[in-house]
């Protein structure tokens, strides 16, 4: 007997011994930092909100339809002001205890009072004694002012079994060193909290018990192992060999040709909303210039970079918001790569005595490839201009913490804004309201009366028509004074293997909700 | 010898806290703060000034270090920004996992290091010498992070015949935590399923890891091996008629082991510090790539207390090099 076959041999005599679930899959995806759905908020949260916890809302499917999910039904007042949420009847958590309007006031309360992870969509317009209980199913929202994504970023807030937190209360905490490795919500899947190792393993079983059934999905996944795999090769050739199910949804076209080019797996493309953007610090010369900065999105290879480079698997995006989204003006074309309009543009600028010879920086983030590819266009695009650019490696976390103040955030650096919520707020709203500098999504630093004046209005306005022309205004503003470089909207290439059947994309949460997977073995 | 132990371990606390102080500064010098990746990326100005007001990092720089000192001095590394689990806590989960990856890689370098080595300095100028010297320069310029691949896409994508990646496979239920070592609890338990696949799961980043340190512990045998045999005693012994075996053993080989011991001494703390790139590919669970994410993510507790663990395991380590040095070398002793 050869090596490899006894290697083999004694392995599979070995695997015997295991004990598989009926259904288990094998989720490649990263695992969040912190299980606390109200004090990490990050795209990794996703996942475990989506499949841990439920909202009164949800968004389901792509385009993201905002679904009634833990809620019968809401009522809003005719100023916008007073919302009212009535729970389905005979919801329970995961340990069988009833759901009632009373741990939906704990949890609208305990997040805005912790005032972390996602209280940032409403710690502005809602106060935790504003947040009260009708009856026993009805709890009412009385907002500060109206404020139209409020239905929009509901779904963000995943309702806690309030006794079981309140009992792992230590030194009032709210129970945050509890939650950060447990769960208390309702959820389709129940952590099994003995596996949950930080960066490293998380496992989840299927709640049967869920309130929404399972009558919809024949074969659902009984288990979920969710291991945490740093590196994309490792998790690439992970799927290849099957020892995982699926990839996340980042990949690039040399990755899913290799998984194309497999027996066991695939690749599901689904178009997104996750915007990619070069940040110029609108506050910092010469970026201070609009002619400057025409100039520069004039010179960025954008076909290069999404036909070539990217083998075309992303659609191009021209303004702040994703083209798939209403809001969007249709008279837009945005810039375009032409060095003479560039020249043009940068010529002008130097004649109102901008001065543009000193060293400018674009920061990339050093783990991801496509900062570094971008950063590269870019200061080709720049040097043919006779501008210096230099790329400097950075980290996501310390460049979004460098965004606090003009001074010290980059003269540009490159990012996405994937979808927390799905309304213009979302993008556009958070990223040239003046109001939000300070945050990494405002970091253009972009200052504009008029704009800020069409983003407030359009953030009080209740209806959705009247909503979108103000946003269509507020584009064509920004776009015209060149605020930021934008490049495209992803569409999201995710590897799945062969055996998982019913994987339903959504922009939120890029479709890491177990319960509609079906497994077909 | 007690003395000598008690002086180096006073030695290692001024050492350990100008380690902290640099990487302290390093950090904080650097412009990083992680009040903003803390906060999650739905944040408002308000809720980032809070946190950092809440971290203490408005604090004058002295001020934050003092405070930081105080409370490791009593065991509180402080809460990381990831895991939002204490940091002391995550070490615990996470040191034996590079302990066990560091311990079979040095020994694997070891005894395949000194055998290499003494070899090729008994057989000076062979075909095998050379091949030795030829393979420990190639072993000392392979990159990490390249060769764990290459072993992924041989082994594991070609033959078929190793893991991936991770410590064992996904689902499969760890050994009772007696060591944290699983290879050793799953011994002691009596689970040799367990024992096979984390031996298994051990093979490529123990290798990986170990290419470096077979290299130079080769090398420095080689050269102490062939010092030795051209020493004045190794002479006096060959005319005296000892037969070349008895001159080999205890005394050549013996005397040639003090620079390789030295050696071993100072690749643990090596090797420690490559798994931090090493268990990234291979998704091991340790240390190293706790410290990559906590770099990522602006972690500073956690940064702080990973370089404090791994300073003071260089410092233990370097200790026990001086004292073995002194069990192989009485002149060394005396000097202790």
């Amino acid at each position: 007997m050869k090596f490899r076959q006894f290697l083999l041999a004694a392995t599979t005599c070995l695997a015997g011994s295991m004990v598989h679930a009926q259904s288990t899959i094998v989720w490649g995806e990263s695992t969040p930092k912190g299980l606390d759905p109200h004090v990490v908020y990050d795209v990794p949260m996703q996942l475990f909100m989506l499949n841990a916890y439920d909202g009164l809302y949800r968004y389901v499917g792509n385009p993201p339809e905002l679904t009634a999910w833990l809620a019968d039904s809401h009522t809003v007042s005719e100023d916008g002001l007073t919302w009212d949420f009535t729970l389905k009847p005979g919801i329970t958590f995961t340990d069988g205890t009833p759901m009632t309007a009373d741990d939906v006031v704990y949890s609208f309360q305990r997040l805005l009072e912790l005032g972390q992870g996602p209280s940032g969509g409403l710690t502005p317009v809602l106060q935790p004694e504003n947040v009260s209980k009708v009856d026993d199913l009805t709890t009412r929202f009385v907002l500060d002012k109206p404020y139209a994504p409020f239905l929009a970023v509901i779904p963000l807030v995943s309702i806690l079994n309030s006794k079981v937190v309140m009992e792992h209360e230590v030194d009032g905490d709210k129970g945050t060193a509890w939650l950060a490795s447990h769960q208390a919500g309702s959820g389709a899947y129940i952590l099994d909290p003995e596996t949950y190792k930080p960066l490293e393993n998380v496992d989840f079983a299927r709640n049967e018990n869920h309130f929404y059934g399972w009558d919809d999905n024949p074969n659902p996944v009984d288990v979920v192992h969710v291991p945490t795999i740093s590196e994309n090769s490792t998790r690439i050739l992970s799927l290849l060999r099957g020892d995982i199910d699926s990839t996340d949804g980042y990949l690039g076209a040399d990755h899913t040709a290799q998984i194309e080019g497999s027996d066991n797996a695939h690749v599901q493309r689904d178009e997104s909303m996750r915007i990619m953007v070069i940040r110029m610090n609108n506050q910092k010369a010469p970026f201070d210039n609009v002619d400057f900065r025409k100039c520069i999105s004039y010179a960025f290879n954008y076909s290069g970079f999404i036909d070539v480079i990217l083998g075309g698997q992303v659609a191009r995006n021209v303004g702040p918001l994703p083209g798939n989204l209403w809001g969007v003006p249709e008279d837009v074309a945005g810039y375009s790569f032409d060095m003479d309009k560039a020249k043009e543009h940068c010529d002008a600028a130097r004649e109102a005595g901008v001065e543009m010879d000193r060293d400018m920086k674009i920061h990339i983030q050093a783990h991801l490839d496509q900062t570094t590819q971008v950063a590269q266009l870019m200061q080709q695009g720049m040097d043919e201009l006779g501008l210096s650019l230099e790329i400097v490696g950075d980290t996501w976390a310390n460049v979004t913490s460098s965004t606090a103040s003009v001074d010290t955030t980059p003269d540009m650096w490159i990012h996405w804004v994937s979808t927390y919520f799905v309304d213009p707020e979302n993008w556009i709203g958070q990223m040239y309201d003046s109001q939000f500098h300070g945050t990494w999504k405002a970091s253009s630093w972009y200052t504009n009366p008029e704009v800020d004046t069409l983003l407030r209005q359009a953030r009080e306005e209740t209806e959705q028509a009247a909503r979108a022309e103000l946003y269509k205004d507020a584009y064509r503003i920004i776009v015209d004074e060149a605020a930021d470089v934008w490049i495209y909207n992803t569409v999201a290439q995710r590897g799945l293997s062969n055996r998982i059947e019913n994987f339903k994309f959504s922009p939120v949460g890029s479709g890491a909700d177990f319960r509609w997977i079906s497994v077909s073995d | 010898m007690l003395l000598f132990l008690i002086r180096r371990l006073i030695l290692i606390i001024p050492v350990l806290l100008g380690l902290l102080l640099l990487t302290f500064l390093m950090l904080r010098l650097g412009g990083n703060d992680p009040a903003a990746a803390i906060a999650g990326d739905n944040a408002t100005p308000e809720m980032i000034e809070r946190i950092r007001e809440d971290l203490g990092l408005n604090d004058p720089l002295p001020v934050q270090f003092w405070d930081y000192l105080v409370r490791a001095a009593h065991g509180d590394f402080g809460v990381s920004a990831y895991s939002q689990r204490p940091v002391g806590i995550d070490i615990l989960d996470r040191l034996p996992a590079t302990l066990e990856l560091t311990i079979v890689a040095l020994v694997l370098a070891s005894v395949l290091g000194i055998t290499f080595g003494a070899l090729a300095g008994i057989w000076r100028n062979s075909i095998f010498d050379h091949t030795v010297r030829v393979v420990s320069v190639a072993g000392l310029a392979t990159a990490s992070f390249w060769f764990a691949i290459m072993l992924q896409l041989v082994f594991s994508m070609g033959l078929e015949i190793l893991p991936l990646r991770g410590r064992l496979p996904t689902g499969w239920t760890p050994p009772p935590d007696i060591t944290g070592l699983y290879l050793v609890d799953s011994l002691v338990t009596g689970q040799f399923a367990t024992f096979w696949y984390a031996f298994l799961h051990l093979v490529m980043p123990a290798v990986t890891i170990s290419l470096g340190g077979i290299a130079t512990i080769a090398r420095f045998t080689r050269s102490a091996v062939v010092a030795a045999m051209h020493s004045e005693y190794a002479a006096y012994e060959q005319a005296v008629g000892y037969p070349r075996r008895r001159i080999l053993m205890p005394y050549v080989l013996r005397n040639s082991l003090v620079t390789p011991v030295t050696q071993i001494g100072l690749l643990f703390g090596a090797f420690v510090s490559s798994a931090v790139a090493v268990e990234s590919v291979f998704d091991w669970p340790g240390l190293g790539s706790y410290l990559v994410e906590a770099i990522f993510t602006s972690d500073f507790n956690a940064v702080l207390a990973v370089t404090l663990v791994i300073g003071a395991i260089y410092g233990v380590v370097n200790i026990l090099v001086d004292m073995t040095q002194g069990l192989l070398d009485p002149r060394v002793a005396e000097t202790m």
